[in-house]
This record gives C-alpha cells, structure tokens and sequence, in this order.
C-alpha cells in the first residue's frame, strides 16, 4: 500500500508537468545584430569631415588606415580630403600611398582608371605623381 | 599600456611642433613673409652646399641599407623640408626619395622573400620527393618476388574453394547472379 501511494508520488514527479512545459523560447534575447546600418553617404561625410580636421600626420594615417578598412572603397570626396589632408600636413608620400590604396581596394583597372580620371584636377593641382608614375611599372 | 603613453608622447611632440609653426606663422605678417623669402633663397643655397656634403637624394634606395642611423635620421629632416614646398617643384627623384623614406621596401615593409625564392623552394622539393622515389624503387630491388598467393591462379582457386563451401551466399561469391571478382586482385 505505502509502496503503492509512493510509486505513484514518483511516477507524478516524473512527468512533466504542465506548469514547467509553459516555457517558451529563451529568456535573454540579444540585440547585438540590432546596429544602425551606416550609410555610404554617411559614411563619406564622416570621413571628409575628419580629414578637413585633421591636425597632424598621425591623425591623417589613422583616418586613412580606419576608412581603408572597410568593406568598400572610399569615394573621391573622400580621396580628395586626405589628399587636401596630407598637403597640410606636408606628406608627398602619404599622398602617393593614398591612390595605392586605391590600387588595393578597387576590384579592376578600369575603376582605378575611373577614379584616376575623376582626381585628376586635384592630382594636378597639388602635384601627386603616381606610384606607377615614379617607378614606372 | 606603455604602447598607449608612447603614442601620446608622440603626439603631443607633433602637436607641440604644429603650435610652433602655427606661432611663426601668426607673427607679424610683413615679417613672416620676409622670413619666408629669406629662408627659401637661403635654404636653395645651403640645400645644395648642404647636399653635396650630406646624402644625395638622386639614389637613396640604393645607399639606404648603408647608412647609419643618424645618416637616416638626416635624410628624413632633409625630406621633410623638402615636402613643405610646393609639390609641383619637386623633381622625381626627391619624389622618390619622399616616397621611399616613409614607404619604401626597408624595415618593416621588407618583402619576406628574395625574388628567385619561389623557384628555389620548388626545385628543391622535386629534389627531395625524386631521391625519395629513387630509393623507394632501390629498396624494391632488394625484395623478392611477390608471395605465390598473389597469383590469379592462386586466386581463382580461392574463389572455387569459396563456392564449392558456399561462402556469402546472398551477395557476395557464391550467390546465383554474381558479377563481382571474388578474391582476384
């Protein structure tokens, strides 16, 4: 009879009961892929803004190092910031850096060609020689 | 953390150099200018007294491996300089110079490998894998001849053997309708 009554005690526990089966979907929800696309648009007024304020080599490398690390490449407002930026700061080399850069991000020449053609009045202005220019390969 | 102050001391240099310039540069205007012309047309004169005894700018990525640290450190002021000027006077070689002092192949920027590297690495590893096959073949040459178990009729008689005892019936050698080999290699 005792054994009976606590089996049974047992088999109950056992179940799962229909208080515990409530529970639906996990208790920590994240929002770590709830960022705020930015924009290319942004992205370049982001960017000429910091090259038109840039104060010294340093700050210009860095600019360039961190708008060179994303996944596009920086369009030519940008280009022509740094270019600006590294005039006023009295860089010849990073300024030839710049357009290797660009080598290294676009996907072919034609692109490298397009943004060549479109920076040349500034590369005219300032006196940019090419990387290829100089070396002549 | 050292890394960190390094930097800000660095910064706070360039920083501190930029006020200066700025300091020069807000001075009486008259003035400035006037230094300014007297500094150029002086500089040109002292710039190539100064050349023809310090580093020649024409071939620094030939001599830069020679050169000593201050000799480096010399051509880095002289190229500084030189980038304050207007960029269309630059001529190509102090372009080049330019360039190759902030990122020329030297330092950190050194390629890993010399350019006949690749051909070497491989012409050596056909060395090494052909004297491996030499040898393999000479060891062979020690051997003897296969067992008498790897002969087809060695074999064949296998296979009869199997099916005369009815071994795997339903779809191996002995079973009705079997296309396989048996125990021929």
């Amino acid at each position: 009879m005792r054994a009976q009554i606590f089996s049974s005690i047992l088999r109950a526990s056992a179940r799962p009961s229909a208080l515990g089966g409530a529970r639906t979907g996990p208790l920590l929800a994240r929002f770590s892929s709830s960022h705020a696309q930015e924009s290319f648009e942004s992205f370049t007024d982001r960017y000429v803004k910091f090259f038109q304020n840039a104060e010294d080599l340093f700050e210009v490398q860095r600019g360039l190092n961190n708008c060179f690390a994303h996944d596009l490449v920086p369009a030519p407002s940008v280009i022509e910031a740094a270019l600006r930026a590294s005039r006023k700061v009295n860089d010849y080399a990073t300024a030839v850096r710049i357009f290797e850069g660009i080598k290294e991000k676009v996907e072919n020449k034609t692109q490298y060609q397009a943004y060549l053609d479109e920076l040349k009045p500034i590369r005219e202005e300032l006196g940019i020689t090419l990387k290829e220019e100089l070396y002549g390969h | 953390m050292q890394a960190n102050l390094a930097l800000r001391l660095a910064r706070q240099t360039a920083f501190r150099r930029s006020l200066h310039l700025r300091g020069l540069a807000t001075s009486t205007t008259a003035n400035a200018a006037h230094i300014a012309a007297e500094s150029s047309s002086s500089s040109s004169v002292s710039a190539s007294s100064r050349d023809a005894s310090l580093i020649p700018l024409s071939n620094v990525e030939a001599q830069w491996a020679t050169l000593s640290g201050e000799e480096k450190t010399a051509v880095h002021e002289q190229v500084e300089v030189l980038q304050k000027k207007d960029w269309k006077l630059l001529s190509l070689d102090e372009k080049k110079a330019a360039y190759y002092v902030a990122f020329g192949p030297h330092g950190p920027r050194a390629p890993v490998s010399k350019p006949g590297d690749s051909l070497k690495i491989f012409a050596y590893t056909m060395a090494l894998v052909g004297a491996a096959g030499i040898l393999s073949i000479a060891l062979r040459q020690f051997g003897g001849p296969p067992p008498k178990t790897m002969t087809t009729e060695w074999q064949e008689a296998e296979n009869a053997r199997a099916r005369e005892m009815n071994i795997n019936p339903i779809t191996g050698v002995s079973s009705p309708d079997y296309k396989g080999k048996g125990f021929v290699h």
